[in-house]
């Protein structure tokens, strides 16, 4: 009897014990732990700079923009960061009598409901640093949008213009269907006014400056990263390769040590000198482009009214889309199925000769792209009229998709296209027509 | 008294290989053998028992990622969120959750559940109880244990785990996300979700050899139980886990071949191009548009034609154990023997006819739907008769309250609960509004878990002292018993209330829906149990683990129980019989008057013709 | 000790019935006011109530049961054998005839609620569905015909668009025609109890009739991939003239083509600010 109790007490105390410390463990798990913060990745072309640079951007990005725990709200910016800047609040008093509504929220609340909103709902696709890299990013067809760039697609403004706010409301309201771009129509409550579709969006065309202002600071130091070095050293390399093949006395190519030393004494140099310009460079290039993207001349307002959508109408718009002057077909296919001749070239990689390794088309991201099929009725920049009309005006930003508008067409022949493309997928599909032929030319020409 | 009797008391001195302890097997005989191909009946059941102990923690590991996202919405969720997304402060994907939710499911039942009880249980027991040697084909029992490793391994792939090489994707984010269901076309097309690509093939292979080793498992249980009982083991003197055992293997050898056609066509969709379950001109994630004329509803059928036996798989064998158990613990005859035998048997017939009311929603035949609903109702039946007669066991008993007991208590209370929360779904048009609800994880927790997971803690306390010949500790027993006990009602009775709020299943944030948004609070409340009561298995494993090395010593019957198993020596030494039992009894004759000096009659003691005649004069 | 088991199972038992007493005033219980808005919702919320009428008596019997039966065992004299009895006979008839009984009637009762919400020639005559709903990956697309149109089954030029935003008149049934463009997903809008699977490859009639206007929210009812949850709609609820009217301005905005026609449309041109 004395030995079960004793084993009683032993197997009490042990489990016990144990029960305390699996407790304990879960208890560390749960709050005690440091939490891992998120963090704004860094671009590729900033990992590459040399120590020294790397270190500086990084600082002045922090400095800038912050981190996503610890945001910075930089006034230069143009970004409706919520409530007023200490600043501006003691000297706007007057602007407090105006009819917009007073917003008294502490300053960044907007930004920092943005976050929130963007942690909840975007970030798995578009990633912490809205680089379109988030972990869910890889199986999603087509990838998501990397705000990096400060380009989007689906946008009602000029060609050379940055997006609006309306226009990402209503990505944000309606989705992009044909994609992984769900609508949010109902993230707000109704009768909330939109707080959270606002302070996202905000808080993503944050994101698209701090992404571009990153970029472009790379830039400015791309005699500074790893990368220049090693085509220094290659070139080097070669020159002295072939100078020995031709007997001539040539200099051994530097070490790779030497050149990172050189490149940090010229950086130093270069951070005294013009850091701080190009800085305050970049940041009001940026501040300008997002501000005049939101300005009533950068949208395109249709200069007549839709014309009439009739079969002569839509007529007019085949004979444009077949021709010459635009090459629709070449890309969106005879029939309208996105499968044109386009599609099945090497096509060469921006700024460069180096073709892709795949057939068909690309957007300035490398990704592979089809052409729309024009008969599935799907439009991902909207389906209004005037939505269509901007895609064909201004072109799909960041793709092959050309402009337009102004130049090539005049607003009555996009209505035409406009006309002709809306009704495909209601249309039977007839062989491929080919390019249009005299007799039908003359249509175009009398109605002009 | 005959002397073919060997009881505790006198197991050393009838032993004819001498005095003293010697012919007593070592307590870790069967341990030992753990890591060997043994074709030991009772080695293969420990096989399976330790091997779905640990799986249970693996599971319910899986089960607290859940909940923690679910009390915490994508807030930082320890281990997992710090390790894989660290960058992303932690928090999770839904991605992940629905992996952690498919992978929950899918180890709980496939790896789990479903190998416990008729793997572990069914191997142990089936030849002890009915006086065999070992079973028909040992090297085929031993097959069905050695056929679950590679299943784990295929799991653990589609948890994420494999190397890149092998899947394509790497990473735990391309674990397998389409439900433990597998719905076409979310399944079938590798393009519908992240989880759905190499991940969900891996699933399937897995799935497949699980169905190979459970197949293995029925066909040897089957011939054993009717070709290997010991003299005067008639049907109706066999153990109702015995019963149980055998019309689940029935169940399984008729409804397994199904899944697994299924599963192949599945893979054949998937990796063949074929279009079983794919309609055509289906457009996922842009990829070109499907060919084929399936149909998506196909696999529901065949699926649910397997699924809903494998609940009654997950169950008859609890039930029987439970009523061995309650009889040896209420010192009482079951209440009801034949009665227990036909509702077992209703069971299993009804539970073929009833796999349609998984599908009252999918937009089959409404004509069917009918059909399906007076089917099911009708199973509650048998369910509510073995009820009663469990209640009717312990009616008048002298009950022990160990922690054996407690657990079958527990097991019949909660089985009431989930019965009774059965004819809400039974009831087609009120299933419309709770399917796909937590209704539904309430109704299943509390038969799954309620029901058959306390059934197999109390059998696994029970049959202990066999496995080792040391008993397991019942102070932890009970404290183990009242922390899991206290824990599950407080995860998942709650629950009932979400789903009658319209709470979705397999959400990752329900609370971005307005109309849902006041239940976090409760679901903060289910999770802190569900880490109690998660925290509380390791009190069994550790008690479990401890007590083959330090639990009392015990001799073969220690529960004072009839079955034949408890007349072999603890544990039972190859061939199980040191003396050949003859069955001379039913199993339950406790406290019967033809024992005098004792409560209990095992099945094997001869009582004399002119002492069952004057017993049998006397009214008792 | 026996007397504590037998009372923790009773504590146990009070708990649960308990719990379920005050959930509906701590709103753990139906979504929004509690009540049904759709005619069909209404019948099954009956039934519901009937089918926990029945199933709480029978929890409280059963439950009484056991802890008699414990209490019993624990005060059983430990000297004395336990009651010996294989069952009986006339006990087994009973609780196999009562429960059947029961749950025959149950079974019975509600077969006119089935019967009416999906058997075809039960349908209200007449019922022109309102739209076409299709759920895809993750996201609802509603499809209308244009005023005074009939839905047809493939797109027509002038068919209105909206997404997450269903609107369907009050005052008499209404159908929708449910599909998928993808993967299975499940229309469920707990408001109004209504729950039907789109399946791919099937188009599939649903109807009900609301009983009042307003907003009711739709959710996903079967896993349809990660976004599962963010598949997150409404139902609006209109009277007759207020959808008719919905529909005129939804399609003008629609069909608008981006040239501002007089001041009152510049000023109701939408401000993302």
């Amino acid at each position: 009897m004395h030995g079960r109790k004793f084993s009683m007490f032993r197997h009490s105390a042990s489990a016990a014990l144990l029960a305390a410390a699996s407790l304990g463990l879960v208890l560390t798990g749960s709050g005690c732990a440091k939490n891992p913060e998120a963090q704004f990745a860094w671009r590729d072309s900033t990992e590459l700079l040399i120590p020294d640079a790397r270190k500086t951007v990084q600082k002045t990005m922090h400095e800038s923009f912050g981190t996503p725990h610890d945001l910075v709200a930089w006034a230069r910016m143009p970004v409706q960061y919520g409530g007023l800047a200490p600043a501006a609040a003691a000297t706007d008093d007057a602007a407090a009598g105006d009819a917009a509504p007073v917003d008294n929220g502490p300053f960044g609340h907007q930004l920092q409901l943005g976050r929130q909103v963007y942690m909840k709902n975007c970030l798995h696709c578009h990633g912490v640093a809205g680089d379109g890299a988030g972990p869910t990013a890889r199986y999603l067809n087509p990838k998501p949008r990397d705000y990096r760039l400060g380009l989007f697609k689906f946008t009602s403004t000029l060609a050379p213009e940055r997006i609006t706010r309306d226009d990402l409301h209503r990505v944000v309201k309606y989705g992009i269907p044909g994609t992984y771009m769900p609508s949010f129509l109902l993230l707000d409550k109704p009768g909330t006014g939109d707080v959270n579709t606002k302070a996202v969006i905000e808080y993503v065309r944050w994101l698209a400056m701090r992404g571009e202002m990153e970029k472009r600071i790379d830039d400015e130091l791309v005699d500074y990263s790893l990368a220049s070095i090693d085509d220094e050293i290659a070139k080097a390399k070669n020159s002295y390769e072939s100078a020995k093949a031709s007997g001539e006395k040539a200099d051994p190519p530097p070490s790779r040590s030497a050149l990172t030393r050189k490149a940090a004494g010229d950086f130093k140099t270069y951070l005294a000198e013009d850091y701080a310009d190009a800085v305050d460079g970049t940041a009001d290039f940026i501040a300008e482009n997002w501000i005049r993207a939101d300005e009533e001349a950068s949208l395109i307002v249709p200069k007549v009214a839709r014309v009439t959508d009739n079969a002569a109408s839509r007529e007019r718009g085949r004979l444009l889309y077949m021709s010459d002057k635009t090459k629709c077909y070449t890309c969106h296919g005879h029939t309208g199925k996105g499968n044109g001749p386009a599609t099945e070239d090497f096509w060469p990689k921006p700024g460069s000769t180096e073709k892709y390794a795949n057939r068909g088309l690309h957007d300035v991201w490398g990704n592979k792209l089809s052409p729309r099929n024009l008969r599935q009725g799907q439009y991902r920049g909207g389906r209004r009229p005037v939505d269509v009309f901007r895609r064909i005006y201004a072109g799909i930003k960041t793709t092959p998709m050309p402009a337009f508008g102004g130049t090539v067409l005049k607003d009555e022949d996009i209505w035409d296209v406009v006309n002709y493309v809306m009704s495909l997928p209601y249309e039977p599909e007839v062989p491929s027509a080919g390019p249009a032929k005299a007799p039908r030319m003359a249509a175009t020409e009398a109605r002009q | 008294m005959s002397t073919l009797t060997p009881s505790i008391e006198h197991a050393g001195g009838h032993d004819d290989h001498g005095p003293g302890h010697h012919a007593e097997p070592h307590s870790l005989s069967l341990l030992m053998k753990l890591p060997t191909f043994s074709r030991d009946h009772k080695v293969i059941g420990l096989q399976f028992l330790i091997t779905t102990l640990l799986m249970m923690m693996v599971g319910g590991a899986l089960a607290l990622g859940v909940r923690w996202q679910l009390a915490f919405p994508w807030q930082r969720m320890p281990i997992i969120g710090d390790t894989i997304f660290a960058a992303h402060g932690g928090q999770i994907t839904p991605e992940m959750y629905t992996m952690l939710v498919t992978m929950h499911a899918s180890v709980m039942i496939f790896l789990v559940i479903i190998p416990i009880l008729a793997g572990a249980f069914g191997n142990f027991l089936i030849p002890l109880q009915i006086g065999a040697d070992d079973m028909a084909f040992p090297t085929l029992n031993m097959l069905s244990y050695w056929f679950m490793l590679p299943a784990i391994v295929c799991f653990a792939f589609a948890l994420g785990l494999a190397p890149e090489w092998l899947s394509g994707v790497g990473g735990m984010n391309a674990g397998n996300a389409q439900g433990w269901t597998s719905y076409p076309l979310l399944s079938a097309l590798p393009e519908a979700a992240p989880g759905s690509q190499m991940a969900q093939t891996w699933w399937l292979i897995g799935l497949t050899l699980i169905g190979v080793s459970s197949m293995m498992g029925s066909v040897n249980y089957l011939t054993t139980i009717i070709n290997m009982r010991a003299p005067g083991m008639t049907l109706f003197r066999m153990p109702l886990t015995i019963w149980s055992m055998f019309i689940t293997a029935i169940l399984q050898a008729f409804a397994l071949p199904v899944l697994t056609a299924a599963g192949f066509m599945l893979l054949a969709d998937r990796v063949m191009g074929t279009c079983f379950f794919i309609p055509s001109g289906i457009i996922v994630n842009n990829a070109a548009p499907t060919v084929g004329g399936g149909q998506p509803l196909l696999w529901q059928h065949l699926f649910w034609f397997y699924s809903h036996p494998a609940v009654y798989i997950m169950l008859l064998p609890a039930m029987g154990m439970v009523s061995d158990m309650l009889a040896c613990m209420s010192r009482k005859p079951v209440f009801g023997y034949k009665p227990m035998v036909y509702s077992l048997a209703a069971i299993a017939g009804l539970g073929f006819i009833v796999w349609g009311h998984h599908m009252f929603t999918s937009g089959m035949n409404p004509a069917l739907g009918m059909t399906f609903m007076v089917s099911t109702m009708m199973i509650a039946l048998p369910s509510a008769i073995k009820t009663f007669n469990w209640i009717g066991t312990m009616w008048g008993g002298r009950l022990q309250f160990n922690a054996v007991m407690l657990n079958c208590i527990a097991f019949v209370s909660l089985f009431i609960i989930g019965g009774l929360s059965g004819i809400f779904m039974a009831a087609v048009p009120v299933d419309i509004y709770i399917h796909d609800t937590y209704f539904i994880v309430a109704h299943f927790h509390y038969v799954l878990f309620g029901a058959t997971l306390f059934g197999v803690f109390g059998a696994i306390q029970f049959w202990f002292p066999k496995m080792f010949g040391r008993m397991m500790n019942d102070t932890l027993g009970q404290i183990h018993f009242v922390l899991t006990f206290i824990g599950f009602n407080c995860t998942f009775f709650p629950m009932h209330l979400l789903g009658v709020a319209g709470f979705p299943r397999r959400y990752a944030d329900p609370y971005h829906f307005p109309y849902l948004e006041h239940l976090l609070p409760l679901n903060q409340f289910i999770t802190g149990a569900a880490i109690l009561m998660g925290v509380a298995q390791i009190l069994l494993l550790y008690n479990f683990f401890s007590s083959m090395f330090i639990g009392k010593k015990c001799g073969r019957n220690p529960w004072n129980a009839n079955g034949l198993e408890w007349t072999t020596p603890s544990p039972p030494g190859h061939g199980n019989f040191d003396i050949p039992p003859i069955c001379y009894h039913g199993p339950y004759e406790y406290s019967s008057p033809l024992s005098k000096d004792k409560d209990y009659l095992p099945q094997t003691e001869y009582v004399p013709l002119e002492q069952r005649r004057a017993v049998q004069a006397k009214p008792h | 000790m026996g007397k504590f088991w037998a009372v923790f199972f009773m504590v146990f038992a009070v708990a649960c019935v308990a719990l379920c007493a005050v959930a509906p005033y701590c709103g753990w219980w139906f979504p929004g006011d509690g009540k049904a808005h759709s005619t069909l919702g209404q019948k099954i919320d009956d039934l519901f109530y009937l089918i926990l009428v029945i199933v709480t008596v029978t929890f409280i019997g059963t439950q009484i049961a056991i802890g008699y039966v414990l209490w019993r065992g624990a005060t059983h004299n430990p000297n004395e054998k336990a009651l010996f009895s294989h069952g009986s006979h006339t006990l087994e008839v009973v609780w196999t005839i009562v429960p059947s009984g029961v749950l025959l009637f149950i079974a019975l009762y509600q077969m006119d609620v089935w019967a009416h919400y999906r058997i075809k020639t039960y349908f209200p005559q007449k019922m022109e569905p309102v739209a076409e709903v299709t759920a895809r990956q993750f996201e609802w697309r509603i499809r209308y015909p244009a005023r005074g149109k009939k839905l047809m089954p493939t797109p027509q030029p002038d068919d209105i668009y909206t997404v997450n935003d269903i609107h369907v008149p009050t005052g008499h049934p209404v159908a929708i025609s449910l599909r998928t463009e993808d993967v299975q997903h499940s229309f469920f809008v707990p408001m109004l109890r209504v729950k039907q699977d789109a399946v791919p490859g099937l188009v599939i009639p649903v109807w009900w009739e609301m009983t009042d206007t307003g907003t009711f929210e739709v959710t996903c009812a079967e896993l349809c991939g990660w976004g599962h949850y963010k598949m997150k709609a409404q139902v609006v609820a209109q009277s007759e003239d207020d959808f008719e009217a919905w529909k005129t301005t939804t399609a003008a905005e629609q069909f608008y083509d981006g040239v501002p026609r007089s001041a009152t449309e510049v000023a109701q041109r939408p401000q993302g600010e």
